[in-house]
């Protein structure tokens, strides 16, 4: 049964592992991560989960203070496609082995080509850039542009349609030069696309994708049932040794940071907030301490088992644990291929969440205010600055649900090293490399 | 100096196990510098820093074939590290693996 599975996923995680889509886009939005949790640090500053926080500080700073704190909020969050295409039209350069810079230039430039520069005030139409498009909204639209123009860019230099310059011209002249032909192709299929979508009733390509894939995808991606079984996915790679979070995130995550930033920008401007799951729903409800809601098992296991090795795995991996890093009790316990640890592996994230889910629904917890609080962030603390201290609570009741559904199966293992370590003699590493006496010079 | 990189999705976990290393490591006075990288910047490691041993975490054990036959014919030796060790952060075992391979590829 295992084993036939595992025939199933490998290939299947291999693929999604290997495929240049997936990696640009996984890649690509490394790009933003860092500024937009920067970003989100100062507008957590002006909106701390406390009630009175903002009133308090207008005392001393005068009533506006926290508008200045939104500007790097709006200068991160508010253009995160651009960073999204700039981003992915990189790494997909990268993988189609183009010139990078040249690739993420020629996406942005022909992601700027198909947007309508017109913004409505007043009902009369106005030229500039539209903010409406530039953030979460052109996520989508950015992906595709992205692998389209870097495409036609990387095809026609395949064809070998370049200008060459003669040797002795400086390599960088000789790159923009060579730029040139590729750049113009892609540039052209983009200006014939805009008129294209001009004559459609969408009007654009951006209104056309946003209507068309974009909001299907989000509909589904907030639901309760999508959640649940990526999550699953998600944890049965892990259980194969796979990390399930970069498989299913390729696919999963770009409707996740949307749904968040739609939840932010509403948060902004002071809006009732659209989506239950988001990045954040993700990070620090579903599972927190990494794959498989650990933490609650470190705590299981530093508490109740009294086997050598467990203790010892259990301290070794509780500084990192706290931070969501749990890779030493995945291969040290071991949870891969255990069949023991199988059950409680999958089923606390899915209870943490069934159960967020619904507390977040009834309106007992209030959602993630779309606020990008990195998943190194600490249990507890990382609630308190995604909700309130509702969320810090919930995580804390999760927390003690995870330690009592691990116990019976980790004093289960427990029982066995102990009668492992019990038969055994410590034995010594028998290996035949003294590192005192070690010489490198026939290398 | 022999360069021994680690590689694994994120580079997290295995920062850790190569600090480790690189502290056992400098306690015998080996001239090894271990490092850690997210798997997907391998090519481009490999190319810029020419590691002498590219040893890669668990959780990317089903990328070692794919990366043999890419990067095999370059005369580095490529092995996936010990689950248990790895779990254990055992710096000492996993850096004298890298010290096997590194005597058997000269």
């Amino acid at each position: 049964m295992l084993s036939k599975l595992e025939s199933m996923l490998m290939p299947l995680a291999e693929k999604i592992g290997k495929n240049k889509y997936l990696i640009a886009i996984r890649d690509g939005f490394l790009l933003s991560m860092p500024l937009l949790i920067v970003g989100s640090f100062f507008l957590l500053i002006a909106n701390f989960p406390i009630p009175g926080w903002t009133d308090f500080w207008a005392r001393f700073f005068g009533e506006h203070w926290d508008s200045y704190f939104s500007k790097p909020t709006d200068a991160t969050f508010s253009i995160m496609a651009v960073l999204a295409v700039i981003g992915i039209g990189y790494s997909f350069s990268e993988q189609m082995k183009v010139d990078k810079l040249f690739g993420a230039a020629v996406s942005l430039v022909c992601w700027f080509l198909i947007m309508p520069y017109e913004i409505l005030v007043n009902d009369t139409a106005v030229s500039g850039i539209p903010l409406g498009w530039v953030g979460s909204r052109g996520i989508f639209v950015g992906i595709l542009v992205a692998f389209l123009s870097v495409h036609i860019y990387a095809w026609v230099n395949k064809k070998g349609w370049i200008i060459k310059m003669p040797d002795g011209v400086p390599p960088t002249v000789a790159k923009s030069f060579s730029a040139l032909i590729p750049a113009g192709i892609s540039v052209l299929v983009f200006f014939i696309l805009n008129i294209v979508f001009a004559m459609t009733p969408y009007e654009n390509a951006f209104n056309f994708i946003f209507t068309i894939l974009q909001t299907p995808l989000l509909k589904l991606g907030n639901t309760l049932p999508a959640m649940v079984i990526a999550y699953i996915f998600l944890h049965i790679f892990w259980f194969f040794g796979v990390n399930g979070g970069s498989v299913v995130g390729a696919v999963f995550n770009p409707i996740l940071q949307t749904l968040s930033a739609e939840n932010l920008a509403a948060f902004q401007a002071g809006q009732p907030l659209p989506n239950i799951i988001s990045q954040q729903f993700q990070d620090l409800f579903a599972t927190f301490g990494g794959c498989g809601s650990t933490l609650s098992l470190l705590i299981a296991m530093l508490f109740f088992c009294r086997s050598k090795r467990i203790k010892e795995l259990g301290k070794l991996a509780f500084i990192p644990g706290l931070f969501g890093i749990n890779e030493p009790i995945v291969f040290g316990l071991p949870i891969l291929l255990n069949p023991m640890m199988l059950i409680p592996f999958m089923l606390v994230p899915t209870i943490n969440i069934v159960i967020s889910y619904f507390c977040m629904s009834i309106g007992l917890v209030p959602l993630c205010s779309g606020v990008a609080i990195p998943w190194t962030m600490p249990v507890i603390l990382s609630g308190f600055l995604a909700t309130g201290w509702q969320g810090a609570v919930l995580q804390m009741l999760l927390l003690v649900l995870g330690v009592f559904i691990y116990m019976p199966f980790i004093k289960m293992m427990d029982k066995q090293y102990l009668e492992e370590e019990s038969r055994t003699v410590e034995k010594s590493d028998d290996d035949d490399i003294d590192l005192n006496d070690l010489s490198f010079d026939d290398l | 100096m022999k360069r021994v990189y680690l590689f694994c999705s994120a580079g997290m976990s295995t920062s850790m196990l190569a600090s480790k290393m690189q502290t056992v490591a400098n306690e015998h006075n080996l001239p090894i510098e271990v490092e850690a990288f997210p798997d997907g910047k391998i090519g481009q490691i490999i190319d810029e820093k020419h590691p002498d041993v590219i040893l890669l975490g668990p959780q990317v054990k089903y990328r070692y074939g794919e990366i043999v036959e890419k990067f095999g014919s370059k005369g580095i030796p490529i092995q996936v590290i010990d689950q248990t060790d790895y779990g254990m952060m055992n710096g000492e075992k996993v850096l004298k693996s890298a010290i096997k391979l590194l005597k058997a590829a000269k």
